[in-house]
């Protein structure tokens, strides 16, 4: 079979026949996805007796479009209601949330759909273009250059702390110690586990969002009557298709923000164990720094929307490069998803494209057709979904508690992790009462433990010295990039308060002439 | 007599409820620092790194807080914390009712003790209107809940009376 323009037209028409294993699949997805506890991988595990039984193009359909489109559910609830649906989508409540906050919930959904359409159409066929120098990166990405990816991440904290300084990294710094707790990785030693078993595999992500977010949240939101208040914003909410159409356009209009940090997303879902949360997390604080006003983020701004939503679906199409090319699967989905094929003697590696062409492309173009259903399926959805703000909280908030410690239940069974989302719950809510960014929290639970691991990871091999940190030209090329990220939002604002300051005085001369 | 380093005579700003946070982080990273002191260099490089940031950080925090205190620009009352005062015991209760959820479920099931939760927590923060609505609602959430996370998805929750029963039927 020759891969020529001819093969791929008639692979993209050939996908496009399964359209009705890919809509029903959608759905599903965005349910799953906007769920915390849930996602596309234990959802494919639990249907997993279904899809063996499928026919293996089927099957694969069924869990790419499953894949693709929890990563888009999982921002809904993150926007409207301030809980991200996974950790992934724990970046989009940053600015998504404060739009809602201002009668802008349908335009902040519209910008999430098309940016994460975009943003997982091109990295679609960017993977595809460009997937055998993309499947060598995870061989480039040691345990020294993660330490900078997870520093860049983390720097994030610094970006929070902008307004506060000492509370932002004092929340940042508690989540990384919270992140800390559990058995160390070399010789499993217990740390800060408070004598609970449940804990020496460290904190469990989704108690802790769904702690953080959900249940500080539902408590909050119970101080008004409803999210929004002001009669004005909730006249914004009852506007038309126009609404969603202006969303749609603010998203088009930041395209190149959508092409970059959709990119971010494609390159770190590539490295095997990185994922969408490291990713979100990174585009995001890359976003601020290289913005013409990172004053704005964090109050609803378009673009600290974009980033993150862009990144987290570049993601999906990076964990499934090293599985095809390499047979090293990505991330848990990747994982699922190789035991599928093999149970159906197909052998992932750099065979597949050799073999069976149209699986192995196949599943890139699957998700390119599935991001373009998705678009058309869901985008007039956000019209309805936005109302969701209408709600009174008397309703709401007692079903967000209900369903996120269930939620939190589902990845473990463990009747612990609910206690532990309500402790979070807790913590979260102290937190955001007295102006510390939950985030910021999050970030440091998230990112310290994998932080630790690399850390360890190349100490270990040095045997000790702290200085294979810069052993490597590559992680030099990034400490470099982390330095300059740092540094550079200090003279952008100095840079820009000089030429306010020449331009004050340039007016005040003009009036005096 | 007004204070020289308040001579606008402001009020001054209750920072006591955000000294939890710190006080909460410092007490947790003590006892974490008491788990590890025995341990391998392995188990206590990144706390000790990560620590002893945080706990400069929270000292520094609290010598601004004290300064501010004593120029009496601040008090240590708990402020916003609380408030607004006249949904608190509402507030309480509605935490008492997440807990004693969480209590239930082990008892009465999912099912059960979810329809159990939503019913009384929405009566409790509607003031009590809407009754039939408020229970008709918490009945079909609580089915929903049923048919989705222990029919659909099969996750293993406590087996209450309504799961039993269900079962048996099914």
């Amino acid at each position: 079979m020759e891969v020529n323009a001819a093969f791929f037209v008639d692979l993209f028409f050939h996908t496009f026949e399964f359209w009705w294993v890919i809509i029903p699949s959608i759905f599903l997805g965005l349910i799953v996805g906007a769920i915390p506890g849930f996602s596309a991988a234990n959802t494919i595990i639990i249907l997993l007796p279904l899809t063996l039984l499928m026919e293996v193009e089927v099957g694969l359909m069924f869990m790419v479009a499953l894949y693709c489109s929890s990563r888009m559910g999982a921002g809904i609830p993150a926007i409207l209601v301030n809980i991200p649906g996974t950790a992934g989508a724990a970046a989009t409540p940053l600015d998504g949330y404060p739009m809602v906050k201002k009668g802008l919930g349908q335009q902040a959904l519209a910008i999430s759909f098309v940016s994460s359409t975009f943003g997982g159409l091109l990295t679609t066929i960017v993977a595809l273009a460009a997937m055998p120098i993309l499947a060598q990166v995870g061989f480039y990405m040691h345990s020294v250059e993660m330490i900078v990816v997870m520093l860049f991440g983390i720097s994030l904290i610094a970006s929070i702390a902008a307004k506060d300084t000492l509370k932002g990294l004092i929340a940042g710094f508690f989540g990384l110690m919270i992140g800390s707790i559990g058995a160390d990785h070399v010789y499993a030693t217990p740390r800060g586990s408070m004598g609970f078993l449940e804990l020496y595999d460290g904190v469990p992500l989704i108690p802790a969002l769904v702690g953080l977010f959900a249940v500080s949240e539902a408590l909050i939101v119970i101080e008004g009557g409803k999210v929004l208040k002001d009669s004005k914003q909730i006249e914004k909410v009852h506007t038309s298709w126009a609404a969603t159409i202006e969303g749609m356009n603010i998203a088009l209009s930041h395209w190149w923000h959508i092409t970059w940090t959709s990119i971010i997303g494609l390159i770190i879902g590539v490295i095997p164990g990185a994922g969408a949360s490291i990713a979100s997390f990174v585009a995001y604080q890359q976003s601020k720094t290289y913005s013409k006003t990172p004053e704005l983020y964090g109050t609803g701004h378009p673009a600290g929307l974009i980033a993150p939503e862009s990144a987290n679906n570049g993601v999906t199409s990076g964990t499934l490069i090293p599985l095809l090319v390499l047979g090293i699967p990505g991330g848990a989905t990747a994982a699922i998803m190789m035991v599928v094929l093999q149970y159906q003697d197909v052998q992932t590696g750099p065979r597949l494209f050799l073999d069976r062409p149209d699986l192995g492309y196949g599943v890139f173009m699957a998700m390119f057709v599935t991001y373009l259903l998705m678009i058309l399926t869901i985008m007039p959805l956000s019209r309805y979904m936005s109302r969701v703000t209408l709600v009174s909280t008397a309703y709401m908030s007692p079903l967000i508690v209900a369903f996120t410690l269930i939620g939190s239940f589902v990845p473990r069974d463990y009747m612990f992790d609910m206690y532990l989302a309500f402790a979070f719950g807790a913590i979260g809510y102290l937190a955001r009462k007295t102006g510390y960014h939950v985030a910021a929290i999050l970030i440091g639970v998230i990112l310290g433990p994998l932080l630790e691991q690399y850390m360890l990871r190349a100490l270990k091999m040095s045997q000790g010295d702290i200085m294979v940190l810069f052993q490597s030209d590559l992680a030099n090329v990034l400490w470099a990039i982390l330095a300059l990220t740092l540094l550079l939002p200090n003279f952008m604002a100095r840079s820009r308060n000089k030429k306010r300051l020449a331009e004050q005085s340039n007016s005040v001369f003009s009036e005096d002439t | 007599m007004t204070n020289p380093d308040n001579t606008k005579g402001e009020k001054p700003v209750p920072l006591g409820g955000e000294l939890i946070i710190p006080v909460l982080a410092l007490a947790f990273t003590a006892y974490y620092f008491s788990t590890i002191i025995d341990s391998p260099w392995t188990a206590q490089v990144n706390a000790f790194l990560v620590g002893s940031i945080l706990i400069t950080v929270i000292l520094i925090y609290f010598v601004t807080v004290a300064l501010r205190v004593i120029r009496k620009q601040a008090d240590l009352k708990l402020g916003k914390l609380l408030e607004p005062y006249s949904i608190l015991p509402t507030k309480l209760i509605y935490i008492g009712l997440i807990i004693g959820y969480l209590i239930a479920i082990e008892w009465f099931g999912f099912t059960l003790s979810t329809f159990l939760f939503l019913a009384s927590s929405m009566m409790l923060l509607n003031e009590g209107k809407n009754k039939r609505f408020t229970i008709a609602l918490a009945a079909i959430l609580s089915l929903i809940g049923y048919g989705v996370f222990i029919v659909a998805f099969e996750t293993r929750f406590p087996d209450g009376f309504f799961e039993k029963f269900m079962k048996s039927v099914m």
